[in-house]
């Protein structure tokens, strides 16, 4: 969703500036750094990886090479692009996602997420899961808790029941093992 | 004939009450996460792909073509009622049928997009019904460096044609090159950037790539817009229905937009986004209405959402029969047949007939299906908008997990689609088009095989790509793709002006 998830009535923010402010491309810019560090990384296993099979002309090196030079040369026009010829398309783009993004919300979502894949073992699934439901939702902005307790727990028991009895895959059961 | 008692073949297959059974399944879950605000068929078909893995394969892809048909379906009603386009190819449908609902006429916007979509998926079935067998007869004589010309082009057309910038869809198209190529090299043995992980020696499960990529990178972006976005929803009024002058008007654009979105979703050309834009353009133009157009002309409901279907089972053409996926959702199916063992191709054909023409008549089944769903029951499906987002995310997030873990039983699986997810939100934060890289995962290691059957059969020589007449052809068209955004400009500096617009073709965005 580019577009499309703009909200009805929302003035379109970064129109007004037409000057691209330089600040506002640093992420592109790290974006950019990051793919050229990756394209360098998977040239120079291409190169080891190519080197002494014998399978000519076209060994296991081939296409690694290939998408390690295209990585670098669009990290290098990713680079360009977003210091001595700003996207203006772009900086528009962003400076409208900055204005917008909650990074306490994304970083929070995220802890919850490997949090909760931590304890899927040892807690078991449906414990696990009816504790992600309400904590993700909360963070997410529901203010409604005890709803979110029953419908994590209905629906990870459901799962629990459909997956393990129907579809014969295992799930953990965790400190529920003597119960289910 | 053939093609007929083939097809009657397939629907003694498809008609079993079991395989109903599944049809049903299929239609029923695709329309109940496809109608999700947000989520479109390529992120329902990557979260319901792992209930397959354990349904025999005539089961399975019966189920599948279900929830990719019901995904589309679904879509239509997020768009129409929510003004949250679940893709790009429903963009349209969003621009003129949330003004109809706005208006009170949401029942015949849906209305008109349900048959639209009936109409146009059957017009198309019957196409690949026909045609599919023809296409599949003819590529057998191809060879590999045709399959990897044609694979180069599918490539231009989703990255070039489609999207806002070409740099970032080609950085997108890269990133999911080189995730295709982790692993061992089926050819030589070597191990490709596993650096010592043994989980990596398979390379990434493509239920990985594709969950944490469309579902976790949606869900964190979403999550990272949650205090700034806020949604309507418009209330259906009185019966889902058209007027009879509704009606009068929807039909010709059903017509008009199916006979564009078949042949263009059929051709390697970048899925069902241009369709859809082009129909919307012609409909403007030939309407007698056009003062509505842009406030809520069902025209512009009618056409684009029947050549958004229509081209949605046009890239089954050259997926069945050439194995080649022309758009996110055609790549993760291309993946399901993978898991199953099956390499769609010209083989296909002659190898699995009962899967692929049980497949074909379920796709005549599944459409009757959908519009039973659809038209009568659609008040339901409506009360699933009300669904509160942060509970909606939130479940989504635990089967994103559930589908990863269930595949693989691996904690470090479920850990990698996290990482992926958290790639999946940075690129949708910065504009990057996720669709290429889904595409370069998956097809990706198939043009690398075939780039070196190519060569190797040449004995060694690269020349065969401009001697052989197709693979030459093929490879002119995908240069003159990439250059076609840049024609208008390049007229311009001709006429001795500057500046001029850069041709885009939809947002790219498919999740």
């Amino acid at each position: 969703m580019t577009d499309g998830d703009r909200p009805v009535g929302d003035p379109e923010p970064g129109r007004s500036a037409p000057a691209v402010d330089r600040g506002t491309l640093l992420g592109p810019r790290l974006i950019a750094i990051g793919l050229l560090a990756l394209g360098i990384l998977v040239l120079l296993d291409a190169l080891r990886v190519g080197r002494g099979t014998g399978f000519r002309p076209i060994g296991p090196g081939f296409m690694p090479t290939i998408v390690a030079v295209g990585l670098i040369v669009l990290a290098v026009a990713l680079v360009l692009r977003t210091t001595f010829r700003p996207d203006t398309d772009l900086a528009e783009h962003v400076a409208a996602e900055a204005a917008a993004t909650s990074w306490p919300t994304v970083g929070l979502v995220a802890v919850a997420l490997v949090g909760y894949a931590l304890v899927l073992g040892p807690l078991g699934y449906i414990l696990a899961t009816t504790i992600l439901v309400p904590v993700a939702a909360r963070i997410l902005g529901s203010r409604q808790t005890i709803r979110d307790v029953v419908v994590g727990l209905g629906m990870s028991a459901a799962v629990w029941l459909v997956f393990t009895e129907f579809l014969g895959v295992r799930l953990p059961a965790g400190l529920l093992a003597p119960l289910v | 004939m053939d093609a007929i008692g083939s097809l009657l073949g397939g629907f003694a297959t498809a008609l079993r009450p079991e395989y109903l059974a599944f049809a049903a399944v299929g239609v029923t879950l695709g329309t109940l996460v496809g109608v999700l605000p947000g989520i479109g068929p390529a992120l329902t078909v990557a979260l319901l792909l792992p209930l397959t893995y354990t349904l025999d394969p005539i089961a399975a892809f019966i189920m599948f073509a279900g929830i990719y048909y019901g995904g589309m379906y679904g879509g239509s009603t997020t768009s129409i009622l929510l003004n949250t386009p679940g893709e790009s190819a429903s963009v349209i449908t969003a621009l003129e049928g949330f003004k109809m609902a706005m208006r009170g006429r949401g029942g015949a916007a849906l209305a008109t997009a349900a048959v639209g979509s009936f109409v146009a998926g059957t017009i198309s079935t019957l196409a690949i019904t026909f045609l599919a067998p023809l296409i599949a007869t003819v590529a057998i004589t191809f060879q590999p460096a045709d399959y990897f010309a044609l694979m180069v082009l599918a490539f231009v057309s989703v990255t070039a044609l489609v999207g806002r910038s070409l740099l970032r869809g080609m950085i997108s198209l890269f990133l999911g090159l080189f995730i295709g190529l982790i692993g061992i090299d089926r050819v030589s043995g070597q191990a490709r950037f596993t650096y010592g992980i043994p989980q990596l020696l398979d390379g990434l499960d493509i239920v990985v790539v594709a969950v944490g990529l469309f579902a976790v990178g949606e869900a964190l972006y979403v999550a990272s817009r949650s205090r700034h976005d806020r949604q309507q929803i418009v209330a259906v009024e009185g019966s889902i229905w058209m007027t009879r002058d509704e009606l009068r008007r929807s039909w010709r654009p059903w017509l008009r937009g199916a006979g564009l979105g078949f042949p263009l979703g059929a051709l390697p050309a970048g899925g069902a986004e241009i369709p859809t834009f082009l129909s919307y353009a012609l409909e403007k133009r030939l309407s007698k209405h056009r003062e509505e157009f842009g406030k809520g002309a069902i025209e512009g409901v009618a056409g684009p959402e029947a050549a958004n279907n229509a081209a949605f089972s046009g890239v089954l053409v050259p997926l069945l029969t050439l194995g080649i996926p022309t758009s996110a959702t055609a790549a993760i199916l291309l993946a399901a047949f993978q898991v199953y063992n099956l390499q769609p191709g010209p083989l296909l054909f002659q190898n699995s007939p009962d899967l692929v023409w049980a497949l074909i008549a379920s796709l005549y089944i599944g459409n009757v299906m959908l519009l039973l769903l659809n038209l009568p029951l659609v008040r339901i499906w409506v009360k699933l908008l009300e669904v509160p987002r942060p509970l909606l995310y939130a479940s989504i997030l635990v089967f994103a997990t559930l589908g990863v873990y269930s595949v693989s039983n691996s904690l470090i699986d479920v850990l990698v689609m996290y990482l992926i997810g958290a790639i999946g939100f940075v690129m949708r934060r910065y504009d990057f088009p996720v669709g290429p890289t889904i595409l370069g995962v998956i097809l990706g290691p198939l043009m690398e095989k075939q780039f070196r059957d190519a060569v190797s059969i040449n004995e060694g020589s690269l020349s065969v790509f401009v001697t052989r007449p197709l693979s030459l052809t093929l490879l002119v068209i995908a240069v003159l793709a990439l250059l076609l955004p840049y024609a208008p400009r390049f007229v311009r500096r001709l006429r001795g002006q500057r500046g001029g617009e850069r041709l885009v073709f939809g947002s790219g965005s498919e999740d």
